[in-house]
């Protein structure tokens, strides 16, 4: 076995204090680059919870991340469930308290930005930086969503059934008004039968 | 619309613990999609809170924000009336129910992920959502198909992080402020 795969990522405890302020840190730090409604940050996220701070393992990212797009509500909570995977070990409430201060860390400073933009909108509407901000990130936003979703169809499909279903799943997202928990009612069935494996 | 011609009810401003029930009814309404929507509706029609144009600024804030949409419509609204407090209250309304939901979901998830039947059932549902994810470029992309640069744009931030694992946080603080620049209004010549 080469030494690349034997690389076991061991999960710090959330223990020290200093691990836990540069994790919360690192969300707060991520909130104001959440363009395009917060799925830009995908990647960042299976970055951080598998890759870096060793949480979760790729597929269970895939999970969650399919749960968190089923489950009513904004589906950017998945951050929620992020924090939940770095300390369920411990015990489910310690898993909740971490899950729901992931999410506060989240979304305190994009709330913060966004309450002042809406105390100030007037003045902001027609500030040429508003009109550079708006033209100059969608481009951006577009190829990171490219890139986000390509991330997610690696980690989540291994074979070619797999790869078919999401093909079909994604051209279905933009022909019809199907909803997607529909696709995702069908697709658990697929799994069930055994015809997608991972 | 005058407001004389409208036959609905005259805007009514609600208090923090209406904002808040308000808020919780539009994220229970929304339980089967349809968020944005939903939102309107109870808002604007049935609650009266503010007007339709009020509502769609917030909508094109929201879009243009930082944050999740959703959740940026909800502080867009609460800050409205009250500032941050408002925001906080409108935006503990909308995610109370869900997000106790979800941790409830989580829990199931974490302690039952290796039994066979719930990995098997999640082995096909996260091919869904892969499909989910994938689509969410296509979405967006017709808005800048008539511009080159544009699309040039797009294509090197794809590539920076998907070829070259550029980190999204370095990738908007080099990329964000050439694009803006390149964008940036110009005054247009006077004659």
């Amino acid at each position: 076995m080469t030494p690349l795969l034997a690389h076991v990522c061991t999960p710090q405890s959330m223990g020290d204090w200093r691990h836990l302020l540069a994790v919360i840190w690192d969300f707060l730090s991520l909130s104001l680059f959440s363009l395009g409604g917060g799925n830009t940050l995908l990647s960042e996220y299976h970055h951080l919870s598998v890759d870096q701070y060793c949480w979760l393992s790729s597929r269970q990212f895939a999970d969650i991340y399919a749960l968190a797009e089923a489950a009513p509500g904004p589906s950017s909570m998945i951050v929620g469930l992020l924090g939940m995977g770095a300390a369920v070990q411990e015990g489910p409430l310690w898993g909740v308290l971490s899950g729901v201060s992931a999410e506060l860390a989240i979304l305190l400073p994009s709330t913060l930005l966004m309450v002042a933009a809406s105390l100030s909108w007037k003045r902001l509407r027609d500030a040429p930086i508003r009109v550079a901000f708006e033209r100059g990130l969608g481009p951006i936003t577009l190829g990171i969503l490219f890139a986000v979703g390509l991330k997610i169809l690696r980690i989540s499909d291994h074979d070619t059934p797999a790869y078919a279903v999401s093909a079909v799943v994604c051209v279905l997202m933009l022909r019809t008004k199907i909803s997607p928990l529909w696709f995702m009612a069908v697709a658990a069935v697929l799994g069930g039968l055994g015809l997608v494996n991972r | 619309m005058d407001p004389q011609l409208d036959p609905r009810p005259p805007l009514h401003t609600p208090n923090h613990w209406e904002l808040f029930v308000g808020m919780q009814q539009v994220a229970l309404s929304s339980f089967g999609g349809g968020l944005s929507a939903w939102s309107e509706r109870i808002v604007v029609e049935q609650r009266r809170w503010m007007g339709e144009q009020d509502f769609l600024t917030g909508l094109t804030v929201a879009r243009l924000l930082p944050g999740p949409n959703q959740i940026n419509m909800a502080v867009y609204v609460g800050s409205r009336f009250y500032g941050l407090s408002g925001a906080l209250v409108a935006l503990g309304g909308m995610l109370l129910l869900p997000f106790s939901l979800l941790m409830l979901l989580g829990l199931g998830y974490y302690y039952l992920h290796e039994t066979l039947w719930v990995d098997r059932l999640l082995a096909g549902v996260i091919t869904a959502s892969a499909g989910m994810a994938l689509s969410m470029g296509f979405k967006i992309a017709h808005s800048y198909t008539r511009d080159p640069v544009a699309l040039g744009i797009a294509a090197v931030s794809f590539l920076a992080m998907d070829v070259f694992h550029v980190r999204l946080i370095p990738l908007v603080l080099v990329a964000g402020p050439l694009a803006m620049a390149w964008y940036w209004p110009r005054r247009t010549p006077q004659p």
